[in-house]
């Protein structure tokens, strides 16, 4: 049974930087970031491209954002999509996953979709909402933290991860939206010829027209939205530090460890 | 206008998720604020000592029983959920940030057109507006969101930030029916899996040394070993490496693996996710080896070395005489 399968990206800055709260407090300073393809949507493009290999049907790589994001969408074109959109919204402090949500619903209205898929969480903003809420504005079926996927009888068996390790499945009628756990599968490499092809497809641009509206504002919700402020988050309990050369660390660390009794000679 | 706290109580096979009692203490801060009281609500089957347990927290429990409710599914409790909003007109709906939590309330926040704010670590109301404080970025960045609305605004609550409620009387549990048109819920339960019977038992070992993304390569677990062996410890992980199949999932410690309190905890470069970090918070003794001092495993260490794992432990080995 081919499958339209559409699978939403999202570029982050790499959470392992450090981040520093830029003048005013409405966002972080950007000036020097460096941004790659959230963790767990790269999962999500892996399943969609197994899914289309094993049952026919199309990819389809989704994002809004800015320009760099294109370099992304390439990259799932090399990996494997057919297509690639952005939805060219260019608002760099977008705290509000409501927004984005409504964007990506009006977006998801305008292409086939029998499966969306979307990480289980992104790692910049952590929230894990977007996807549930598209499953809700769109009215899809929809289940989360998803490590299996199986196509039966026109509909999907799907395994959910809870806490404690346990797996929860379920039977999920289609149209339906996944958001994909990270280590579900074991995500390709793109091979020179297919990033290189990738280079010269062309990428959709959707506008605020092309999705019956006249701005982005439209987008917001129902609902007030307002960056009160951004802080460093204020050090809870802090560890006593142990400064100093290896060597002087490790008499400490010995030191703690016979003094507590984890060492008996 | 008196609102009520609406607190949505999660449960798995006849027990209640252990962070009901934090949503139940923040509800009553909220509710010292919207003017109203905590309202529990149990959706399930056949739950009727769930929800007199839910009750001796003091408050009324909504306890909707149906066969339609008797295994989790998002668009059954959406619905649910959407009625007793309706018939409560609450000012918050406050949901635990679990697997289960934020399927639910992106889905019931999308489907019936309401505010939402998730993984919060902290949640106030001020003259009616929502202000949500939230971790960002490896929980290096803090912020505090305003949302505005007349609607109830829909929360999930991070575990582990808010201090649990204690019991107290005056509880009662209230029958409610809740129309579910079962033909709109697009997903069936099948089964629940339990994971395999691990090699060791984390959760009994007293001495855990744990690695993370930071010892860089699979031949470096050696020197880990090495390092438990002779503390007496077994080794755990962190998710990134059972990901990557170094060591079996029974070895992972954190939400979607093991929870875990021995004496002592040695974290060898784990940044300390929240996510590692809520399933070995409680140990004893915490000590982290990080070459990144900024990293938030410092935080619940008591003990801190920033430094590389690789290079210290086998000086520290050397000390011990091993």
């Amino acid at each position: 049974m081919p499958l339209n399968v559409v699978v939403c990206l999202k570029q982050i800055p790499n959470p392992d930087l450090q981040f520093q709260v830029a003048p005013g407090g409405q966002d972080i300073r950007r000036e020097t970031l460096s941004y790659k393809t959230n963790g767990a949507d790269e999962f999500a493009l892996e399943e969609a491209v197994r899914i289309k290999e094993k049952h026919g049907g199309r990819v389809l790589a989704l994002t809004v954002g800015p320009k760099r994001t294109e370099q992304m969408l390439r990259e799932a074109l090399a990996k494997g999509a057919d297509e690639a959109v952005r939805v060219a919204f260019d608002e760099a402090a977008s705290f509000d996953p409501g927004k984005i949500a409504r964007i990506l619903a009006a977006a998801l209205r305008t292409v086939p979709h029998d499966l969306v898929f979307t990480g289980v969480q992104s790692d910049d903003m952590v929230s894990s909402a977007t996807g549930g809420l598209v499953a809700g504005i769109l009215g899809m079926a929809h289940a989360s933290v998803v490590t299996k996927v199986q196509v039966a009888d026109g509909g999907l068996e799907v395994s959910c991860e809870l806490e404690g390790g346990l797996e929860r499945s379920y039977a999920v009628r289609l149209p339906a939206l996944l958001t994909i756990q990270f280590g579900t599968n074991q995500p390709r490499y793109a091979p020179l010829s297919a990033i290189m092809r990738a280079a010269r497809q062309p990428i959709r641009e959707l506008t605020p027209s092309d999705l019956g509206a006249a701005s982005w504002n439209a987008f917001a919700g129902s609902y007030g939205f307002r960056i009160r402020g951004l802080t460093p988050p204020a050090a809870k309990g802090r560890a006593e530090m142990v400064a100093g050369r290896v060597a002087d660390q490790a008499k400490r660390l010995a030191l703690i460890l016979r003094d507590r009794g984890f060492v008996r000679r | 206008m008196s609102q009520e706290i609406l607190v949505v109580a999660e449960h798995l096979e006849g027990a209640l998720s252990p962070v009901i009692p934090e949503l139940i203490a923040k509800a009553r801060d909220l509710a010292a604020s919207s003017g109203g009281g905590v309202l529990t609500v149990l959706l399930g089957h056949d739950a009727a000592p769930l929800a007199e347990s839910l009750a001796s927290f003091g408050n009324e429990v909504l306890y909707a029983d149906d066969p339609v409710l008797g295994a989790y599914t998002a668009g059954g409790y959406a619905q649910a959920l959407a009625g007793l909003i309706e018939r409560t007109a609450p000012r918050v709906v406050l949901i635990a940030h679990t697997s289960q939590g934020y399927d639910l309330a992106p889905h019931l926040a999308g489907s019936a057109d309401l505010p939402l704010a998730t993984n919060c670590v902290d949640v106030a109301l001020s003259d009616g507006v929502l202000v949500a404080t939230r971790r960002m970025l490896n929980d290096k960045i803090q912020g505090d969101f305003e949302i505005t609305s007349e609607r109830p605004y829909v929360v999930t609550l991070r575990s582990g930030v808010t201090k649990p409620a204690q019991p107290a009387v005056g509880g009662r549990v209230t029958r409610v029916h809740v129309a579910l048109d079962p033909s709109k819920i697009p997903t069936r339960f099948l089964r629940l899996d339990r994971p395999a019977v691990g090699d060791i038992d984390l959760a009994t070992a007293d001495v855990i040394v744990a690695a993370g993304r930071g010892i860089q390569k699979k031949e470096n677990l050696a020197l880990i070993e090495a390092f438990a062996r002779r503390i007496g410890g077994v080794v755990g992980a962190s998710r990134p490496l059972t990901d990557l199949d170094w060591l079996p999932k029974t070895r992972q410690v954190g939400q979607s693996g093991q929870t875990v309190r021995p004496r002592l905890y040695v974290a060898c470069g784990i940044s300390g996710a929240m996510q590692h970090v809520s399933g070995m918070k409680d140990a004893d003794l915490i000590i982290a080896v990080n070459t990144d001092p900024s990293a938030p495993i410092f935080e619940v260490a008591h003990v801190g070395f920033v430094a590389n794992a690789l290079e210290l432990l086998p000086a520290v080995l050397k000390e011990l005489g091993a």
